[in-house]
Parts: C-alpha cells; sequence; structure tokens
C-alpha cells in the first residue's frame, strides 16, 4: 500500500512540468512575434530565449529531483 | 520485467565507489574528473606549443581566434567591472562543458553526482561575494543589504543561500534528468534511437547547462561588483 503512496507522491511532484511547459511556450511565442517584428535582432532574442527557457525549464527540475528523492530515500 | 528494469535503473542512478585510499572512499565523479583533468592539461600543453608574436603558425590563430570568442561569451554577464574573473568562469564553462557531454563516451557525468555540483555552487556564491566586498569595501558591501528599503534586508541575507541551492539544483537536475532518459532509452531501444536522443540530451542540453551556470554566476558577479560611479 505505502509503495503507492509513494508512487502518488513522486507522480504529484513531477506536476511541476505544466507550469514550466507553459513558461516556455509563452516565452517562445515572444521569440517568434519580435523575431518576425525585427528580424536583424535575431541573434540577440535567441540567446535571451534559450536563457529564459532554461531558467522557467528549472521548476520541471526541481519536480523531478523532489520525485527522485522521494522514490530513493522513502523506499 | 518491472522489477528488474527499476533495478537497473538504480545502479545507474547511485554514484559508486571506484577503490579506497586508508579511509577516504574515492568515488566515480572523482575519477571521471581526474579524466577531464588529464584531456584539459593535454590539450593545453599540445596547442600552446612554441607560440610566436610574428607569422604564427594556422594552429596558433585558431587558438587565439578560441580563447577570443571564449572571452566574448563570458564577459557579456561580467561586465567592465567584473574582467578580471574572466578566466576563472571561462575555466569553469570548459570544465562543464566537457563534464556534462562525457556521457557520450560512455563515462557517467561527474555533474550527476550532487557533491560535485554543491561544490562548484558553493565556489561561486564565494566568489560572488568575495568580488562584491572587493569592488565596494565592506562597509558598503554590508550596505547593499539594506536596499531598496531596509525592511527587504532578511530577504536579500536569505539570497546568499537561495543562490547556489538553486545553481546546483539546476545543473544536478538536468544532468541527472537526460542521463535518466538516456539510460531509460538504452535499455528499451538499444539500437539507432539513442543516437536521436543523445543529440539533444547529451550535447545540446549538456553545453546550454554548462553556459547556464556560467552566465548566471558571471551575470551574479557582474551585479555585485556594480558601482555606481560607472552608470
Amino acid at each position: 500500500m505505502s509503495s503507492y503512496l509513494l508512487g502518488f507522491g513522486a507522480a504529484i511532484a513531477v506536476f511541476t512540468g505544466i507550469g514550466a511547459g507553459i513558461g516556455i511556450a509563452m516565452a517562445t511565442s515572444k521569440a517568434v512575434e519580435s523575431v518576425a517584428r525585427q528580424p536583424e535582432a535575431d541573434g540577440k532574442i535567441t540567446k535571451l530565449l534559450l536563457l529564459g527557457a532554461a531558467l522557467a525549464e528549472a521548476t520541471a527540475i526541481y519536480g523531478f529531483v523532489i520525485a527522485v528523492l522521494i522514490i530513493l530515500l522513502l523506499k | 520485467m518491472v522489477e528488474k528494469f527499476s533495478h537497473e535503473l538504480l545502479e545507474m542512478l547511485t554514484c559508486e565507489t571506484v577503490f579506497t585510499v586508508g579511509n577516504i572512499a574515492v568515488s566515480e565523479s572523482t575519477v571521471v574528473t581526474w579524466i577531464i583533468m588529464a584531456i584539459m592539461v593535454l590539450i593545453a600543453i599540445l596547442v600552446t606549443r612554441d607560440l610566436k608574436v610574428e607569422n604564427p603558425s594556422r594552429r596558433q590563430v585558431i587558438v587565439e581566434q578560441a580563447v577570443v570568442s571564449l572571452q566574448g561569451i563570458v564577459r557579456s554577464g561580467l561586465g567592465k567591472s567584473g574582467e578580471r574573473y574572466t578566466y576563472y568562469m571561462a575555466t569553469v564553462l570548459l570544465y562543464l562543458g566537457l563534464a556534462n557531454t562525457i556521457g557520450l563516451f560512455g563515462m557517467k557525468p561527474p555533474t550527476k553526482d550532487l557533491n560535485v555540483t554543491v561544490g562548484l555552487s558553493i565556489m561561486s556564491i564565494c566568489l560572488i561575494e568575495f568580488a562584491g566586498v572587493r569592488a565596494k569595501g565592506l562597509k558598503k558591501w554590508a550596505k547593499g543589504f539594506m536596499e531598496p528599503v531596509a525592511v527587504v534586508a532578511p530577504i536579500n541575507v536569505l539570497e546568499i543561500f537561495i543562490k547556489p541551492v538553486s545553481l546546483c539544483m539546476r545543473l544536478f537536475g538536468n544532468i541527472l534528468g537526460a542521463f535518466t532518459v538516456m539510460e531509460m532509452v538504452k535499455i528499451v531501444m538499444p539500437a539507432v534511437v539513442p543516437v536521436a536522443f543523445g543529440l539533444y540530451f547529451d550535447i545540446f542540453d549538456g553545453l546550454l547547462q554548462a553556459y547556464i551556470f556560467v552566465f548566471l554566476t558571471s551575470l551574479f558577479i557582474g551585479e555585485a561588483t556594480e558601482t555606481e560611479e560607472e552608470e
């Protein structure tokens, strides 16, 4: 029984991925818009987009780390 | 089937002890770091042999170009005030870049071990605070915690601990996640498919995370060393 609960806990922790997905999607859509508006600023926008996406991704990574820790430490 | 799968996965995730010297256990990440050090020292010795000021060889021109572009990458975050820390950040960038992509050669990346990333981020936060004290002086640095208003001082102090935690967790989680996915793919489909996944998870993600770590640290250093006279 308790192992099922552990699995539920880990699965709930991975729900943080929703936020990261929405965040990266918004950042990418804005980046596409700004490249369409100003194609000459392409390089700068790409750099900022990668940085922002990596920062937004961090929340998903935290969820993953916590899920792994739940499984490994509480087993 | 599921039992065997999870057992195999757990074996991949733990960091094994390779050998012990007296009471000190030398773990796998340390040995892989030695290998990376050996590679980097060897490359450094090979490319810097007989450098000339007049009519340089083709190798020297390529090396100079690489060094200049590396400086450019790092300096974009550091800014004018933190220029003296360029070479530490460039070294960390080279080490992390090699460490994150070493999974391609069948070794476990050392950054998959939490101890390595914790060490790196503690070094980063020490350098950030040291740079702040050095650039502003002790009194002004301490005063910096009261900005913009005195009420937020506890949050500013808390940030000293939050910064390294977020730096090391981001790097560790990304590399561990990429490594786990790669091992799962290798267990399920051993042929052809891992190549496509490896391109993204080992090369792109590894280099991106190395860049993010260095960029954020140098951004913090640039922020800490910024004095009002320059603005």
